[in-house]
């Protein structure tokens, strides 16, 4: 039986030696590559000084067009992130200005993404590669439920999350694989739909969020200009008042949500594609740069 | 509480410790500390199926006695015939009874008459296939006197649901598991390192393997009419290995942990795609089962003596029953049908046992043609499973057609965001490692044993699958 415990204890010992080992090279690996995601793009990037930055979900990600900010001469980058809710629109921003880069103007997408406090998951796990050498990342995430293991647990976050931070995404970043999410300065469109299933607002009530509140006041402290805004719905879109409610609880939100409207535009009902992002984008450089 | 489960791992160390440290005076105290752990390890799955195993381990420790006592074959009978009725009659009300009733309503319908099936609302035990087979070998090999009956109730409860075995086989025979549970175990240091190795290759057989495969064998099937020829020949490959890596990883495990308590489980699985003919891969998939239908069903039915037209009846009979037994569906009716048409071949030219010796290859044609018959039996058993793994016959069928005239054979990106070719170098190694290993039992103890555990354990870390949590597949049976 002793032999057969020192064995046992062997097994644990090399579990823990190739967990911590894949850990560290793993989060190296990360570390050295900008050119796969938006967040390792803020993380391994030199610090930049931008004129604008977008932040927001899907929404802000495929409605503002990067290159027609660029082509007015402001330095510009769309952090928007399919799935991503308040809760990672704060972080980005406290990790841009962690990485020391410089923002005059933020335009965020603010609409739906207030009918819910909670995190993305989907979105999150993209941070956890930076979780041990970032303090901010290490701040925002204390709160969620199983951040002990992902800070304690060597290899734990990246057995979780494998589909999207395991080894595949680690050999590209290794081989220094680019991909499409930092094309078009991170603006991402869409094409045209065929058919146009209608979104449905009617049981959504916006609330008042934290991460929301914590970014205006981010702004207030280092002097950048927040520009929060509602971007276009579809026509067909029941509950459409929404927007209403949304601007009562939060006045200094700009309603943009009937600026676009024509099925033509869209490619679902919440995102508009390529041609109807640059109408907004145009209205929105003349409304708040005079471009 | 699947094997492969974080509470699991909590589980069989604290059960190991106090059947070692605790428990560890008498056979007694060894099987019911056993029972305790098997009756709480199958209640993490629903407590009140607790009921129906026990009182189906009671029924046959009960009707195993009185066949035994009866003085005359009248209540022999009766008692033999009770058993057989009432365990039937669970795995018919749970696990057939709704499949029947739709089927006969759909036949009715298609007559001309109007018919809505009466429908039960209830879930399947998990492993009640699995149990209830136990329990019938114990009673048939009563009432044949192969066996006497066990008049131990502990060691009689320990032999149906024994927990490594209990919801997903292999299907263990009281004439070997009986006689092991009646002594008491000593500690055997080489039997549990074997034992742990068996576990380790068990879970890189489920994790690295099977889970991954899933998710690519998924994509395709559950988009099948969207693939090009390469996916859905992927596909069916992928789900090849994607059953394969399950049901043996699960079916390692479960014998590397009987070692550990000092208890030897039947083999489940021989390396089955390295079979050069279907009546040999049938002698190396679910070995427990094919055993089982052969013992119990086949040579009653005559076996392959009588005429050659008796002889097909009861491969036919064998193969659809014991496609049936996974599930009540056409579709394993079908696949069941399929490997029978792909035995008769063999069973008419008399040929079903002209490979039962091992298989050694040399720079000769023999070798060549060798592995020509190996990747034969590997595509028509993966054309089998495209039947097995399809929600519907039509749809196997469509899967089938569509890969001769689609033609395509590009690689195309998937739902689940890869490419379909991206697993084959994986799929590939593995292959490797278990040809090398063809004549052990599993590839990680003997020689060389550290790297080899390091090597496991760094498969089973970097490239498992745990996102995408997958029971396994052999649960639903």
């Amino acid at each position: 039986m002793k032999n057969f415990l020192f064995f046992a204890l062997k097994i644990l010992i090399l579990i823990f030696v190739v967990a911590v080992v894949f850990d560290i090279t793993y989060s190296q690996v990360f570390l050295m590559s900008n050119n796969r995601g938006k967040i390792g793009y803020i993380y391994n990037s030199k610090p930049k000084e931008y004129d604008v930055v977008i932040l927001g979900s899907s929404r802000a990600n495929n409605h503002f067009v990067t290159q027609m900010f660029k082509d007015k001469g402001l330095e510009t980058f769309n952090f928007g992130m399919q799935g991503s809710k308040l809760f990672e629109s704060d972080l980005v921003l406290k990790l841009l200005l962690e990485k020391k880069n410089k923002i005059k103007n933020i335009i965020i997408d603010i609409d739906v993404t207030l009918r819910s406090k909670k995190n993305s998951e989907a979105t999150i796990l993209k941070f956890y590669p930076y979780l041990q050498s970032s303090p901010v990342i290490k701040e925002h995430f204390s709160s969620l439920p199983d951040f002990y293991l992902n800070q304690y647990v060597p290899f734990y976050r990246y057995a979780k999350y494998e589909t999207k931070i395991g080894f595949r995404e680690m050999f590209f970043c290794a081989i220094e694989k680019k991909s499409k999410e930092q094309d078009f300065g991170g603006y991402s469109a869409l094409e045209k739909s065929k058919n146009l299933s209608s979104e449905n607002l009617l049981n959504i009530e916006p609330k008042r969020n934290q991460y929301y509140e914590e970014i205006k006041q981010i702004c207030k402290i280092n002097n950048i200009n927040l520009i929060a805004v509602m971007t276009p719905m579809c026509e067909s879109t029941k509950g459409i008042n929404y927007f209403e409610k949304v601007k009562k609880l939060y006045p200094e939100i700009h309603n943009y949500e009937n600026v676009v409207v024509e099925d033509k535009y869209f490619s679902s009902c919440g995102h508009m594609n390529d041609t109807g992002a640059r109408i907004f984008t145009a209205r929105i450089l003349k409304d708040f740069f005079n471009k | 509480m699947f094997f492969n489960s974080l509470a699991f791992a909590i589980f069989l160390p604290i059960v190991f410790f106090l059947y070692w440290f605790v428990f560890n005076k008498t056979k007694s105290s060894q099987n019911a500390l056993l029972i305790v752990a098997s009756y709480y390890f199958y209640s993490c799955w629903d407590w009140r199926f607790l009921f129906l195993l026990v009182f189906s381990t009671f029924l046959d420790y009960y009707t195993g006695i009185r066949i035994e006592k009866s003085t005359n074959d009248k209540g022999r009978k009766f008692w033999f015939w009770l058993s057989i009725i009432i365990n039937l009659g669970f795995l018919g009300i749970f696990k057939y009874y709704n499949f029947f009733s739709t089927s006969f309503a759909q036949m009715l319908t298609t007559v001309g008459f109007k018919a809505s099936p009466i429908l039960l609302d209830v879930v399947l035990p998990v492993g009640i296939s699995f149990y209830t087979f136990h329990g019938l070998s114990y009673v048939i090999d009563i009432y044949f006197k192969r066996i006497k009956a066990e008049y131990n109730f502990v060691d009689y409860s320990l032999f149906v649901s024994y927990f490594p075995l209990l919801v997903a086989g292999p299907i263990e025979r009281a004439t070997h598991l009986l006689p092991e549970v009646k002594v008491k175990r000593t500690f055997d240091f080489n039997q549990a390192k074997e034992g742990v190795c068996q576990i380790i290759w068990g879970l890189v057989k489920k994790v690295v393997i099977a889970d991954t495969c899933a998710t690519y064998a998924n994509a395709i099937f559950d988009n099948y009419s969207s693939m090009n020829s390469l996916s859905l020949i992927l596909g069916g490959i992928y789900f090849a290995f994607q059953i394969y890596g399950d049901f043996s990883g699960y079916s390692d495990m479960a014998l590397g942990m009987s070692k550990l308590f000092g208890l030897e489980l039947l083999r489940n699985f021989n390396y089955p795609y390295f079979s050069r003919d279907i009546a040999e891969f049938w002698r190396r998939w679910h070995i427990s089962l094919s055993s089982w239908f052969r013992d119990y069903l086949y040579i009653p039915l005559g076996g392959s003596k009588g005429s050659k037209a008796m002889q097909v009846r009861n491969v036919f009979i064998i193969f659809v029953v014991s496609g049936f037994w996974h599930g009540a569906n056409w579709t394993y009716l079908a696949w069941g049908f399929l490997n029978a048409v792909y035995f008769l071949p063999l069973l008419l030219l008399n040929r079903n046992r002209s490979n039962i010796d091992e298989i050694k290859l040399n720079w000769n044609w023999d070798s060549v043609r060798t592995i020509s018959s190996i990747v034969m039996t590997f595509c028509l058993s993966t054309i089998a499973w495209v039947f097995f793994r399809a929600k519907t016959i039509t749809d196997a069928c469509t899967y089938l057609k569509r890969i001769v005239v689609n033609r395509e054979f590009t690689s195309q990106y998937l739902v689940n965001e890869r490419y379909n070719y991206e697993i084959l170098l994986m799929i590939g190694l593995f292959v490797l490692v278990e040809w090398n290993n063809r004549t052990r039992v599993e590839p990680i103890s003997g020689k060389y044993n550290t790297v080899k555990l390091a090597l496991a354990i760094t498969a089973i870390i970097a490239f498992g699958t745990y996102s995408d949590y997958k029971e396994f597949i052999y649960f639903q049976f």
